[in-house]
């Protein structure tokens, strides 16, 4: 099947862990071209499987690793690869992205997708060598840290196979578990607890096919003058000071997600901000494969205890959200969940509500304070080992708050069960109609909603129904970036992007592809996600925020204050945008199975 | 009228100061003075009267504001910074 269709392989992989075996399955030109890879295609497999009524943890659910037309080819950045499973936080559609050789080696195995189904009957590792699969036992990988677990499988295989793992805490099917390749991490949702679930520790991947591209000259040329524009202004925040540079104006703007989100400022920010890391400590910049960017910045731990690759998400998961201002143990923290493969927001956001229970009485756990390091480090191994109050929090803050009990679900920092990023929605207000609407939970990939927080557009302590279609824009450019795939650091190079897209595509697949037909292969990803939720059991009400956050302003700005019937109001001028009913349903007669 | 600058993300990290004073009756008159006092400001987020694509404003920390005929009042602070979050 390669190279009939270029940029593509035309079949997915399936595995099917419970019959030992696997299929080759082609995928048809006009089925890609309407989900084209990435999220896009994850989710349109996972229709096709008919698992989003299942138990994500159960031998039935499907996971896939879905690759995009891009991958493989000279554009920069598009090394990257999806994982879409249903979350076993949310119980809706998950989409994480991850980058560099995994994406590589995993297309050249010949396919467009691996879907995995069942369950081994042991701890094992899925090896895939182009058209031969072998499951083997995991044997002594088990229990292994990601790195460990990575290093020693590819010493038994070979240094030419590129590895997907899942830490301890996948195997122990903590919710928010993450899949973890080369450091970086399909980190949001818990699709680590759904491999895990399936026995599978790591994934192995070798191959040596590749895909045609449609105008291979044109595409080498365009991918140049990309790069080139990759180097420039645009992502020279990315590029010089990493994404942790958002703290200081964060904190300034007062949407820091302080304490639980009981304050948007931190009084500590300064101690743990990048620019004063920057003073004391050694740093280094890395990047994925295939990237120009290079936004990774690394920082070094005291005493050379090795290395902490460092990004805002976590800085202010493990920081201010949980009252931390030591930069060492922030560190620490993050060192912590990347070696064990916890998502660090969903971590962070679950101990910081863990620990304003505890302060209010609600949890018996002294131990546990907001501004503790030494407590913050102890919970995040408890979540793993599963130990005293480690079974709760391993559940995330929606699970905990249902156990606790006592309306403590009104502070539990989620929506749909996925802890909200470092974005405080009271104070970007736009945002906060992206968190309730998104498909996996409070999500700042999924939409980008901030930027128009950030523009003159609007008041972003005043925000109405007129921002939904702006929030839809961001949104629809999301589903495109994570489908094609490219990384979301480069948006600020294009001067048109859809038109830029539509250019890529061309060039990559030969298919004719105009702005308007992505524009409207976007919105069909964003229906089709709302399918699967829909078809999972999701209600108009989970679409709105934690009642903290539309009961009580920011206590250092009065006007950051969303009412609930502001919210409302936003989210059906969004839905009836989207030409959905007013409450968010399909529209009668619209398919709720195969795009 | 005279007013307080903040410098965040490449702003700051380019001028080397995190605040600075300045004067003028709008946002245009605020970037001319930064431009002239801090020139390598100039070669990445100002251009005349304008902000370069990717950088923004934000005026007493309300709204965001690229405009530059944008109205400042004595002691208002204005804060200048690099436009994309994520990460």
């Amino acid at each position: 099947m390669t190279g009939n269709l270029p940029g593509y392989h035309g079949c997915y992989l399936r595995i099917d862990l419970t019959k030992g075996s696997s299929d080759r399955i082609t995928l048809d030109e006009k089925f890609l071209r309407s989900c084209l890879g990435g999220s896009g295609l994850g989710v349109a497999l996972l229709l096709r499987e008919g698992v989003a009524a299942v138990d994500p943890t159960s031998p039935p659910a499907a996971l896939a690793f879905v690759f995009s037309p891009l991958v493989g080819s000279p554009l920069t950045t598009s090394a990257k690869f999806a994982v879409v499973s249903k979350s076993p936080l949310t119980q809706r559609i998950n989409d994480s992205l991850s980058s560099s050789g995994f994406a590589l080696a995993g297309k050249r195995t010949g396919h467009d997708a691996i879907v995995i189904i069942g369950r081994a009957a042991e701890p094992s590792v899925i090896v895939i060598d182009e058209d031969v699969v072998r499951v083997e036992p995991a044997g002594s990988l088990t229990g292994l840290l990601n790195r460990e677990a990575q290093t020693q499988l590819r010493a038994r295989l070979g240094a030419d196979y590129q590895v997907a793992s899942i830490g301890p805490a996948g195997e122990r099917l903590v919710r928010f578990a993450t899949i973890s390749h080369d450091g970086r991490h399909a980190g949001r949702g818990g699709s680590g607890a759904v491999l895990g679930s399936k026995n599978i520790k790591a994934i192995a991947v070798r191959g040596s096919r590749r895909c045609s591209w449609g105008n291979p000259e044109l595409l080498t040329e365009f991918a140049r003058r990309l790069s080139e524009k990759s180097f420039g202004p645009a992502t020279a925040k990315y590029r010089e000071l990493g994404t942790a540079s958002n703290l200081l104006a964060f904190n300034r703007l007062n949407v820091l997600p302080t304490r639980n989100f009981q304050q948007g400022s931190f009084e500590g920010a300064q101690a743990i901000s990048p620019e004063q890391m920057n003073v004391s400590r050694e740093r280094t910049r890395a990047s994925c494969a295939a990237c120009t960017i290079g936004c990774e910045h690394i920082y070094g731990l005291q005493d050379g205890k090795g290395n902490v690759r460092l990004e805002y998400e976590n800085l202010f998961a493990l920081g201010p959200l949980c009252g931390i201002d030591d930069a060492e143990v922030v560190l620490q923290a993050s060192r912590r969940c990347d070696e064990l493969g916890l998502d660090t927001i969903s971590a962070g956001g679950t101990i910081a509500f863990a620990m304003e229970c505890a302060e209010r009485g609600y949890l018996d756990a002294p131990w546990l304070r907001f501004g503790d390091g030494a407590g913050l480090l102890r919970a995040l191994d408890l979540i793993v080992s599963g130990e005293g109050i480690g079974r709760l929090l391993a559940q995330g803050s929606r699970y905990m708050a249902h156990e606790i009990g006592c309306d403590t679900i009104d502070f539990a920092p989620q929506v749909k069960g996925l802890e909200i990023p470092g974005y405080d929605p009271r104070g970007l207000q736009t945002m906060a109609l992206g968190f309730a609407v998104g498909s996996r939970g409070a999500d700042h990939n999924r939409s980008g909603a901030y930027e128009v927080d950030f523009s003159q557009t609007v008041d972003r302590l005043n925000v109405g129904p007129e921002a939904a279609v702006l929030a839809i824009e961001t949104e629809d450019k999301a589903a495109l970036m994570d489908s094609l795939i490219l990384c979301k650091f480069l948006r600020g190079v294009f001067d048109d992007f859809f038109a830029d897209a539509a250019e890529m595509l061309s060039l990559v697949t030969g298919w004719d592809v105009s702005q308007a037909e992505l524009r409207a292969t976007a919105q069909r990803i964003v229906t089709m996600k709302k399918r699967f939720n829909i078809l999972a059991g999701w209600t108009p009400a989970e679409d709105t925020l934690p009642a903290r956050m539309l009961n009580q302003p920011l206590p250092e700005d009065v006007r950051a204050q969303l009412s609930p019937k502001r919210l409302l109001a936003m989210v059906q001028a969004y839905n009836i945008a989207r030409g959905w009913t007013a409450e968010g349903w399909l529209p009668d007669g619209s398919p709720l199975g195969d795009p | 009228m005279q007013v307080t600058v903040e410098l965040f993300g490449i702003p700051r990290a380019r001028a080397g100061v995190s605040l600075t004073i300045s004067n003028g009756q709008c946002l245009g008159d605020v970037l001319v003075d930064l431009a002239e006092r801090f020139p390598i400001l100039a070669e990445t987020c100002i251009d005349g009267r304008c902000l370069r694509r990717g950088y923004t404003a934000n005026v007493r920390g309300e709204r965001f504001v690229t405009a530059s005929e944008t109205p400042l009042s004595d002691g208002d602070t204005v804060l200048l910074l690099s436009l994309d979050a994520g990460g």
